[in-house]
């Protein structure tokens, strides 16, 4: 199924994302974090980030993390996940990480510490730079049983346009994952997705070595995009257009 | 329940309002409903004999409009896989005959369509038996609709068709993916002398789905045209495609 287009929530959504170029507010952004004394912290297997109303205000419209509701007006707080962490320190390079309480780490250390935490982080960083660099807003993809859901603009503005799957295969184009590995899942995530209007994109890190360094990690691998799309020959002559709330039927 | 049978042309599946409303009334009634669609007279039967040397049947008495795009033209003949035997077949649309005459039954034309030796499997002929009762116009992969030589002994028209049928069974390898059929979308102006580029390109996938490489390969053999994957699984037959797509940088 190929969707008809960007689903906007309201009339001139569309308008206010043009004018609005989500790479002008994530500049903002790297301006105000850079300034920030701040610095995030780990906490379970995310990052805790104390902020301040300019900051919180260019997080949420970029998207970033989620802020935790509390009762204090003068200080707010931001989960982040470990890939928009790394991408906002590496990529962005404005976020201050601190591993220890003590003093800030640098991005080979920073690195080794989420490589220690998670064997796929290399591979779910990629895939996270791959999209954001597009600037795609990217979120985590849980409630659709995939990875990543992403986002033309901010999700206030517009609903989410593809469902991510990421796998990955070594040089030897071997695939090395057990993503999608039997029909069943192809079935579940299509169903899954297509009932909620979202296409799934499978995004295919390429070339990937358990060993790469981030260096290696960023030049050695390419990304590889391509939908999986379901035809039903009795709906529809061709791939079908999702429009709307309509899914899936059978 | 509603896709029981869809494979089937015309059969809506509407239960009956069963005045016992018990449990066995309600699947007798939904049993009956099937056979009477099932059973439906045809007024036009055609009629082919199986030449068990091609591993097809020659149509020798042709009614009704469906060959416009169903069988192959060897040298003015008409002739029919094994696929559109069968589903032609269960339809009631033809009666097949063995070398000498005997009509033969569903269950020996079903083995047939199951024996790799004519060039099809028991799911390809599901596939095969889903889309044609859609009304889509289904031809085994890269197989001419027509062929015409003037001055050739009635066998050696088939040299190429044994040949394809050779090959195709090399590549029945169970579980690996095949390309299979070339689909015209359904079509009034279809013509077996000049059918066109087909529409896309059925290749029936085995036990997994297919890996990237395999897509990328065969994307590769189709060419320009479309390619869908096709996996059946105990008749449920299910079609995906994985085109490439380049999300766009955003301002």
């Amino acid at each position: 199924m190929e969707l008809s287009g960007p689903r906007w929530k309201g009339k001139n959504f569309a308008q206010i994302a043009n004018s609005n170029p989500m790479s002008e507010i994530i500049a903002q952004l790297q301006v105000c974090l850079s300034n920030s004394e701040s610095a995030a912290l780990p906490i379970g297997t995310d990052f805790l980030l104390e902020t301040v109303p300019e900051l919180t205000k260019l997080l949420n419209r970029t998207s970033f993390g989620r802020q935790l509701t509390t009762s204090y007006d003068s200080k707010q707080y931001f989960q982040l996940s470990p890939e928009e962490t790394f991408y906002l320190h590496h990529f962005l390079k404005c976020l201050k990480v601190s591993i220890d309480n003590a003093k800030l780490i640098d991005v080979n250390d920073l690195w080794n510490f989420m490589r220690n935490r998670s064997e796929l982080f290399p591979i779910y960083y990629r895939a996270y730079v791959h999209l954001r660099s597009k600037n795609w807003i990217v979120k985590l993809g849980t409630k659709n049983g995939v990875d990543y859901v992403v986002y033309r603009h901010h999700p206030a503005l517009v609903h989410s346009e593809y469902a991510v799957v990421v796998d990955w295969e070594n040089d030897k184009g071997e695939k090395q994952s057990e993503r999608l590995r039997v029909w069943s899942d192809l079935h579940c995530a299509v169903r899954a997705c297509n009932g909620v209007a979202k296409a799934v994109l499978l995004l295919n890190v390429m070339g990937y070595e358990v060993n790469f360094s981030l260096p290696e990690l960023l030049e050695r691998t390419i990304v590889d995009e391509r939908q999986i799309t379901r035809w039903v020959p009795s709906q529809c002559r061709d791939d079908c257009k999702l429009e709307g709330n309509k899914g899936e039927h059978h | 329940m509603d896709g029981y049978n869809s494979s089937l042309p015309g059969s809506q599946i509407r239960l009956p309002i069963c005045p016992n409303n018990s449990y066995c009334c309600i699947i007798c009634c939904f049993f009956v409903l099937i056979c009477v669609n099932l059973g439906k007279e045809r007024t036009e039967v055609s009629k082919a004999r199986w030449v068990e040397e091609i591993g097809m049947a020659q149509v020798i008495e042709k009614k009704g409009s469906l060959w416009v795009t169903t069988g192959v033209i060897r040298n003015g003949n008409l002739y029919c896989h094994i696929e559109e035997i069968g589903y032609l077949a269960q339809i009631g649309a033809l009666v097949l005959l063995d070398e000498v005459d005997n009509v033969m039954g569903l269950k020996d034309i079903f083995t047939k369509c199951a024996d790799r030796r004519y060039g099809c499997t028991w799911e390809f002929f599901e596939a095969y038996r889903h889309l044609k009762s859609l009304g889509y116009i289904v031809g085994r992969h890269g197989q001419p609709w027509s062929t015409k030589h003037d001055n050739l002994k009635p066998n050696s028209d088939f040299t190429a068709d044994t040949g394809f049928i050779a090959d195709r069974i090399e590549e029945l390898q169970i579980g690996a993916a095949n390309l299979m059929f070339d689909i015209h979308r359904p079509n009034s102006k279809f013509k077996k002398t000049d059918p066109g580029a087909p529409s896309f390109i059925i290749c029936l996938v085995g036990d997994w789905p297919p890996r990237r490489e395999e897509v990328e390969y065969l994307e590769e053999k189709c060419k320009l045209v479309p390619l869908k994957f096709c996996h059946v699984n105990h008749g449920d037959v299910r079609f995906f495609s994985f085109p490439k797509v380049s999300l766009p940088v955003l301002p």
